[in-house]
């Protein structure tokens, strides 16, 4: 059954261009693979995405305007592409390391993925070197898990050890960008606090108050 | 422990309002319905939210009349019809309180907690004759709290964790048949009920430290005897980022769901009303106005 292509964008009928992209690109940024990276939800976002392009493109096709067709899957395969390079730059640094090791590391990684948790614990608990590539791994894990005070520690941790690596700081920033949005999500959502209060009022009545006076005139007169 | 999950009410519409107090009234005459009068006053916020969050996924229009009721006899309120999972919710919180109080009890002999938890000991009753597969697993996991609690645990995650899965089993336990859906509620569940209990650990701090009860940031921080505004602030970093990672695995889960129903009640608890609860703790007035129902 193929959905009301508005209704997945959340938008009224007959919206225009300008709508349609904006409300695409919030959707996106909302449900985007990076945001929920390490979530054992990801799939269900990638899925809701999927509808989402879906009602994109079949909107823009029936508008028969290509300018505006900049679409998601674009950026999307950026941000593989950029993924991949991580992980080769990575290989290359880690290659006269024990092969033993390496091997292990893609296997530990190919079990976080696949979200098989236990046997990737099990591998890791398996690794000789404990260096950043091990706390990286294993707060991959601990976030994983829902663990993410710990998650949080050990990918710090990754990260004050090795400092160059890319991989581990945009993790870890990846983490501190997360929270810092649901924040400000609410910052943005709820606009009466930033409504003037009595003191700012006042600030500004006297500001006007000033002001005119200079040109000659007078705003209030008792003052 | 709870009633940390609430709306934020200057940021309500007043139809919302009407609306997720239509909720509670519900729920609350459900309890006395079942339960008898005496289970209604231990109704909370949380459940409600259970409720309500259970109740959109439910696509049937949102129907109720204007009843009265015992607590407010003299005017006439807005109260929901009945849906499927009033029932649920209402039995859930009964089992909540139940444990909740039993656990005081054990723990520092409250006898207030010890005569109430009697109290209630036939609703309970009920409910695990009921619900016989969700109090099992409840009991389980309870049972590990209590251990790593007594054995004086000191990694936050692992004891969060245990009260997050009991989270995560009354998310999953409604009238919702979409796996999908059920998928997003557990995680939701989980996450929730993680905040819950590292928040409620936060807020309970200066408590616990007096009376010397466990308290898993006290361990995990090793309080050393400094004063404790001056520990609060040592610790107050990682536990709000912790707070506030959970969250938004919350919104991610949410969501998933696509709920339309109730929107802006669940958007305002989701982004505004836990966001809020958070910073009064963190800043201290947690206790404030609390207990004070709709």
């Amino acid at each position: 059954m193929k959905k009301n292509p508005y209704k997945v964008l959340g938008i009224k009928e007959g919206a225009s261009y300008d709508e349609i992209k904006r409300a695409y690109r919030e959707l996106v940024k909302k449900y985007h693979p990076d945001k929920y990276r390490n979530n054992p939800l990801a799939d269900l976002a990638e899925e809701k995405l999927r509808e989402i392009n879906e009602a994109y493109e079949s909107l823009m096709k029936n508008a028969g305007s290509y300018q505006y067709q900049e679409s998601y899957s674009q950026s999307y395969e950026n941000s593989n592409a950029y993924g991949d390079t991580g992980q080769s730059q990575y290989q290359y640094q880690y290659q006269q390391q024990y092969d033993n090791d390496l091997e292990l590391e893609q296997r530990i990684r190919n079990y976080i993925n696949m979200g098989n948790l236990n046997e990737a614990q099990r591998l890791l608990d398996r690794m000789t070197n404990r260096g950043a590539s091990w706390y990286y791994l294993q707060g991959l894990i601990f976030l994983r898990r829902g663990w993410y005070d710990r998650g949080y520690s050990n990918i710090q941790r990754a990260v004050q050890m090795d400092p160059s690596n890319f991989e581990y700081r945009n993790a870890l920033n990846n983490l501190e960008r997360q929270t810092a949005g649901f924040r400000q999500n609410y910052y943005y959502r709820n606009t009466y606090r930033q409504d003037p209060d009595m003191c700012n009022i006042c600030m500004h009545l006297w500001c006007a108050d000033t002001c005119c006076e200079c040109m000659g005139g007078d705003l209030i007169s008792c003052c | 422990m709870f009633g940390y999950v609430e709306p934020d009410k200057p940021e309500l519409k007043i139809r919302e309002y009407e609306v997720f107090r239509g909720y509670y009234c519900r729920l609350c005459k459900t309890i006395g319905k079942k339960y008898g009068q005496i289970p209604r006053l231990t109704l909370n916020y949380d459940l409600t939210f259970l409720y309500v969050l259970l109740d959109s996924l439910d696509i049937r229009l949102i129907e109720g009349k204007r009843e009265r009721c015992l607590a407010h006899p003299l005017k006439k309120r807005f109260v929901v019809n009945p849906g499927p999972n009033a029932e649920y919710a209402a039995a859930m919180n009964i089992l909540l309180t139940y444990y909740n109080l039993r656990d005081k009890w054990t723990d520092d002999r409250n006898a207030v907690s010890g005569a109430a938890s009697r109290v209630l000991k036939g609703s309970y009753n009920k409910v695990r004759r009921e619900y016989p597969e969700k109090c099992e697993v409840i009991e389980k996991h309870l049972e590990k709290l209590g251990e790593l609690e007594k054995k004086g645990c000191d990694v936050i995650d692992e004891v969060a964790e245990l009260f997050a899965l009991i989270m995560k089993e009354l998310f999953q336990g409604g009238h919702v048949c979409d796996g999908t859906a059920n998928k997003a509620l557990g995680w939701m569940g989980y996450n929730l009920g993680r905040w819950i209990y590292i928040l409620d650990a936060y807020d309970d701090i200066e408590e616990d430290i007096r009376n010397n009860n466990y308290n898993p940031i006290v361990r995990q921080y090793k309080y050393n005897g400094e004063n404790i505004p001056e520990f609060r602030r040592r610790i107050v970093e990682p536990v709000n980022f912790s707070l506030t990672y959970s969250l938004s695995e919350v919104e991610k889960a949410y969501s998933l769901l696509n709920i339309e129903k109730n929107k802006g009640i669940l958007d305002n608890i989701i982004y505004s009303g836990l966001i809020v609860k958070t910073d009064k703790v963190i800043q201290g007035r947690g206790k404030e106005n609390e207990e004070k129902s709709v």
